[in-house]
């Protein structure tokens, strides 16, 4: 677009709403095992995730293309990024995984957004001591 | 009243020898398309396949057989069939591919789907006959069939039994 | 029952662009109207270094919000708003059952001053019949702390400062379209690529890498370095608009090709969102704006509302 000249400033204006247009969702996903030692890598992370895809929804299910954007070991919790139309997948398949190796475990789904900005400030973390 | 809505798939069974469809039976049938539909969608695809699915006919000289699925999730277990590679029966594996023809809401229109279809391969096949013996010998057959007109009209009563049977 | 499975609760994304020149400019009125501000994010290219709400869960628990032009807002779960005999209706945020209400008061209301008929109905209903123990996170202008402390004798409380955190970002690759004629880059991606520079992600990946394929919008550059700056805590709207002037002459002394963008979260858990406006959580409680600022004086702004929150000014 050229730019606007001074006596033209009400062209600049511009707005548009967008409903239900964003194309991938993001959540923020903590793993809780029952035995606190144990590691695991973003790897074996992203590789659990996608068995418990593949499990409940079969290859269909597997071939669901979603990122794992942070992880932090220490605190077993990351980032996800979904196609929108494959969240519902997703989340579900992370709440019905219930064993990594023998072990009861349990995904704690912290936040979903369609933003990832809104998962770097949520007023649920201010700590007021 | 509320009818519980079904989808009829109309499919054809292709193999590369014809005399090993006198195997299939409609358990089979129903088997494998299970187990592709549990493979490619896993456990809700499996989920989904339990309720009301059937195999409500398989003509084992033609291989046509009619599937019955919600009609809710039809398209999901549709995707599944085109994976299907063999079926197992009687401890032997038949290699085949399914082709859907036809997708009807009642068995009856599926049925009258296939009898227009039926004709048409006829029509296609009855200029290739190759010696004057074959095509009598087809005239014949279409003749007996005429003959039969009571088994068509089982078949019309059979699919409004099955309306019944889910109002 | 199955078809559902690829729908998603309803999102809303307003994008803007304007001119601080232009004189329609609805800037500051869009600023003012998102009274509960839980946290600012500043980001600044070739920088280096330089300078309320109560806490429950609205959608488990009772909230209750004040806004400075006298505006209440209670929003309670059924129990509650049956004891309180207050009227208030259903909230948006509703499925089939009719579980959670809105109160909704204006304090500045002839019949809402003290002593006069709606304002001892609803002490009476506060005081005697529902008994609600709640937490408040106030703010106050400077200078307007006396006011404040005959309020505040009568209560516990404590001061909080708001948090202050600094990050200087290295190696950042930046959409290369960051100029005021932002045609080619979609809000969404831009928006992605803003948190992930917030959330300290990296874009450097490859669409074929195993673990994330989050790449920068083509085409990008790279910054050698950043700024992001954070504040959290109950921040006023007069805050954001000093930080914003500030904002602007710095842009202005700048060299050429330069661009700031601040980004004001609101809380999840507020009643209201922008003005007055009825908001809840559902599964993020996304209420923000993000505001790019070029040298030139142009803008952009996008405003981000999830659920069945009503559409931002």
């Amino acid at each position: 677009m050229r730019r606007e000249d001074e006596t033209d400033e009400t062209s600049v204006f511009r707005r548009v709403v967008l409903k239900n247009a964003s194309p991938y969702h993001y959540m923020k996903i903590c793993l809780v095992l029952d035995d606190e030692s144990t590691k695991l890598s973003a790897v074996d992370l992203k590789l659990f995730i996608l068995t418990g895809l593949k499990n409940l929804f079969g290859e269909v299910g597997a071939a669901i293309s979603f990122d794992l954007l942070k992880y932090d070991e220490d605190t077993l919790s990351g980032l996800l990024r979904v196609p929108s139309r494959s969240l519902v997948k997703l989340w579900s398949s992370l709440t019905l995984l219930g064993f990594y190796q023998n072990q009861a475990c349990a995904f704690r789904v912290l936040q979903v957004s369609p933003y990832l900005l809104s998962l770097t400030g949520n007023s649920r973390e201010l700590k007021l001591d | 009243m509320v009818r519980v809505k079904s989808r009829y798939l109309l499919c054809e069974i292709n193999v590369p020898d014809r005399s090993r469809l006198f195997l299939l039976d409609d358990r089979a049938v129903a088997a494998a398309v299970k187990a592709a539909v549990a493979r490619m969608h896993g456990d809700y695809g499996a989920a989904l396949c339990s309720i009301r699915f059937s195999v409500k006919y398989l003509n084992a000289h033609t291989g046509i057989v009619f599937l019955r699925f919600p009609k809710k999730c039809y398209r999901l277990l549709w995707s599944a069939l085109p994976f299907i590679t063999c079926i197992e029966t009687r401890g032997q594996k038949i290699e085949c591919f399914l082709n859907c023809l036809h997708v009807g809401g009642t068995i009856r229109t599926c049925q009258k789907f296939l009898v227009k279809y039926n004709t048409q391969q006829l029509h296609r096949m009855l200029p290739k006959c190759k010696s004057e013996e074959e095509r009598s010998q087809v005239r014949e057959a279409i003749l007996k069939c005429c003959l039969t007109r009571g088994n068509k009209q089982e078949f019309g009563e059979e699919s409004d039994s099955e309306d019944d049977e889910e109002q | 029952m199955t078809t559902d499975l690829d729908q998603n609760p309803r999102s809303l994304l307003v994008s803007e662009r304007s001119s601080f020149r232009d004189l329609k400019n609805r800037i500051s009125s869009q600023v003012e109207q998102l009274h509960l501000n839980y946290k600012v994010s500043l980001l600044l290219p070739e920088y280096s270094f330089d300078r309320s709400v109560p806490r429950t869960r609205i959608d488990e628990d009772n909230c209750v919000s004040l806004t400075p032009k006298g505006h209440l807002t209670l929003s309670l779960d059924k129990d509650s708003f049956e004891v309180l005999g207050v009227e208030g209706k259903p909230s948006r945020f509703n499925h089939r059952v009719k579980k959670r209400f809105v109160v909704s008061v204006d304090l500045t209301d002839s019949c809402m001053a003290p002593g006069g008929r709606g304002y001892l109905r609803l002490l009476a209903g506060l005081k005697s019949r529902l008994r609600l123990k709640m937490d408040f996170l106030l703010s106050h202008h400077p200078g307007g702390g006396a006011s404040l402390q005959t309020l505040l004798s009568r209560h516990d409380w404590s001061e909080h400062r708001p948090e202050v955190s600094r990050h200087t970002l290295t190696h950042l690759s930046c959409p290369a379209l960051l100029t005021s004629d932002l045609l080619s880059c979609d809000p969404h991606s831009f928006l992605e690529w803003l948190g992930a520079a917030h959330a300290h992600i990296s874009c450097g990946n490859t669409s074929s890498s195993f673990l994330s394929s989050l790449v920068c919008p083509e085409p990008k550059t790279a910054l050698s370095r950043a700024l992001s700056v954070s504040v959290c805590g109950l921040l006023l709207p007069q805050d954001i608009h000093r930080l914003l002037q500030q904002i602007r002459v710095y842009l202005e002394e700048s060299h050429l090709e330069s661009w700031a963008c601040l980004t004001v979260h609101g809380f999840v858990d507020s009643p209201v969102s922008w003005g007055a406006n009825e908001h809840g959580v559902l599964r993020g409680g996304e209420n923000f704006y993000s505001l790019l600022m070029f040298h030139d004086d142009v803008y952009y702004l996008h405003q981000a509302t999830g659920a069945h929150d009503t559409c931002p000014p």
